[in-house]
């Protein structure tokens, strides 16, 4: 059971998105999303939703996978609502209980926050929909290049996130083991209460860690002995570069930043909750 | 070329010495351990060398130091004529002297085979075209090409233990020093491996020096060094160690299965060859035996 866990959520397929120089995908989607918090009128958000689906529409990911995101925060989308529902201040006020109260302003904030909590995860869906882990990596290290001259380890976070995709199936793997191991040994998992189930786990925790150890000081000799000193005068067999379509990507996202911020302009002429 | 020339590896005197701290009764002690004591050595190039020697007899040691990943505390070892204790050779003794470890899970840093077959060669500043093509004739090398694109950890050990080779091989070294790397294998992948080492060696003239426990590997090899607790204690070719019985159980190891029913077969009067190393001498043997008596 716990060999099925995938690693990120790349989804294969042939589509322009999917193409896309991985550095490009990132800045996008960083920019999508600051552009959500610019967006303030119902208008916008039905304009970015519509977008937003072109954009899936074209990378052929099922809807049901970008959708996946969702559930694992449901709780963080309800308990934004509830609060924003009741606690916000306003002057229509439909219904009042102590502290807490009901007005148009709080319903139109909580469908507001609601909305753009989903198209964020949505959106970054995206890119970790159409996009491998590898890629990725190589990525945020090109990004944070630039960084490196303040001190931000640019190369050695990427070779960690390397590191790290690499030993999960290896270490899940190994899990299985312990676990098989430990109830070959009349060990319980499964039953008693929280506390017992927590403390169950120890035994399989322990010898992990142990192994995990003693992994990454092999790994380490194993990595100098193939000359590794660091990113100096490293070079890549994989040099990323931007093709046109990457360009007309940019340009795109250009033009929709100055519709967003258009937009936002334009909602100070409009009517209230429009 | 001249004699010195001549030698990939070459060890004076190389003696090993660490701290180990003992836990007793009246608090921590510490003592000096010799994992290799005054060990001359000395292994031609485009030689097949295996190391034999029972578990902690130091034969790790020797193989770390030939990589320069443990610098001797006594003596010296040269590999192709540099000085493994100078710092600034470290990178080139390293690509001269690839090193392939026991366990394939933990000398594997990709996610991709071509993407960690390429890691040597990133690492020494090759040209991205270069490495392209090194990695391709790695991966046909040890006949992997099909595996270009898979993930490492979906290979089984004999096939990752082929791509860690291959990615010693994309380094372009003139030696490849083998820690067990069979131990962790099964039959098939074991085959498969050992296969390669001789291929690698007999095709692209590389030294091996394999470190082993498993006696039928050290029977195909050129020569055969036994180490014993930090001493050299043994060297010659594998008919001349494995015709030892007796010494060869001392040191706590084996003799390859042949070569053991035939030394049964002497002590009970059948005059057979103490140098049977493989089933077809054997066969040879036991048949010439027929026809003489």
């Amino acid at each position: 059971m716990i060999r099925d866990i995938t690693i990120g959520q790349y989804y294969p397929a042939e589509s322009p998105i999917h193409r896309l120089d991985a550095r490009v995908k990132i800045v996008v989607t960083f920019l999508f999303i600051i552009s959500l918090f610019v967006v303030n009128t119902f208008i916008g958000y039905v304009c970015v939703t519509a977008i937003l689906g072109a954009v899936i529409k074209v990378s052929k990911v099922p809807l049901k996978f970008m959708l996946k995101g969702l559930k694992s925060i449901v709780i963080i989308i309800l308990f934004t609502a509830v609060i924003n529902l009741f606690l916000t201040q306003g002057e229509q006020v439909i219904w009042e209980f102590g502290f807490l109260h009901l007005t148009w302003e709080g319903i139109y904030m909580a469908v507001k926050m609601c909305v753009r909590l989903v198209l964020l995860i949505v959106g970054s869906s995206v890119l970790t929909l159409t996009t491998t882990p590898i890629q990725l990596t190589d990525g945020i290290e090109y990004i944070l290049r630039p960084l490196k001259r303040i001190g931000v380890p640019a190369h050695e976070i990427a070779m960690m996130m390397t590191i790290a995709l690499r030993f999960i199936p290896t270490l899940l793997d190994e899990t299985d083991k312990i676990i098989k191991a430990q109830q070959a040994r009349g060990a319980d998992f499964d039953t008693g209460n929280l506390m017992q189930k927590a403390k169950s786990m120890i035994p399989i925790l322990v010898p992990l860690f142990i192994s995990a150890f003693r992994r990454a000081e092999e790994l380490a000799m194993a990595m100098e002995a193939r000359c590794y000193h660091g990113d100096e005068h490293r070079t890549r067999m994989n040099v990323m570069h931007m093709e046109s379509r990457d360009y007309r990507a940019v340009v795109m996202t250009a033009v929709y930043l100055v519709f967003v911020v258009a937009l936002r302009i334009a909602g100070n002429y409009l009517p209230f909750m429009i | 070329m001249n004699k010195e020339a001549m030698k990939m590896v070459k060890a004076k005197d190389l003696t090993y010495e660490y701290v180990r701290v003992l836990e007793t009764d009246h608090g921590t002690k510490e003592e000096k351990v010799a994992a290799l004591k005054n060990v001359n050595i000395e292994i031609n190039k485009g030689d097949f060398v295996a190391v034999l020697g029972h578990n902690g007899s130091g034969k790790s040691t020797f193989a770390k130091h030939i990589n320069a990943l443990v610098q001797p505390t006594g003596g010296t070892l040269w590999v192709d004529d540099m000085d493994t204790k100078n710092d600034e050779l470290v990178w080139e003794i390293r690509q001269t002297a690839g090193m392939v470890f026991q366990n394939p899970d933990n000398q594997l840093v990709a996610t991709v085979v071509e993407e960690d077959i390429a890691f040597g060669p990133e690492n020494m500043g090759v040209e991205p075209k270069e490495i392209r093509k090194r990695v391709d004739e790695a991966l046909a090398t040890v006949r992997m090409s099909e595996y270009a694109t898979h993930t490492p950890s979906k290979l089984s050990g004999g096939q990752k233990q082929r791509i860690a080779i291959a990615g010693v091989l994309a380094m372009k070294p003139k030696c490849i020093v083998l820690d067990e790397p069979t131990a962790m294998l099964d039959p098939v992948g074991r085959r498969d491996v050992m296969e390669t080492i001789e291929r690698l060696n007999r095709e692209e003239g590389i030294t091996m020096i394999l470190i082993t426990h498993y006696m039928d590997e050290a029977v195909r090899a050129d020569k055969v060094f036994v180490i014993d607790d930090g001493d050299l204690v043994m060297q010659g070719t594998p008919k001349e160690i494995f015709s030892q019985v007796e010494t060869l159980q001392k040191y706590g190891l084996d003799v390859p299965q042949v070569t053991e029913v035939a030394y049964l077969l002497r002590k009970e009067g059948v005059e057979l060859p103490a140098d049977i190393l493989t089933i077809e001498e054997m066969v040879g043997a036991i048949c010439q035996l027929k026809s003489t008596t």
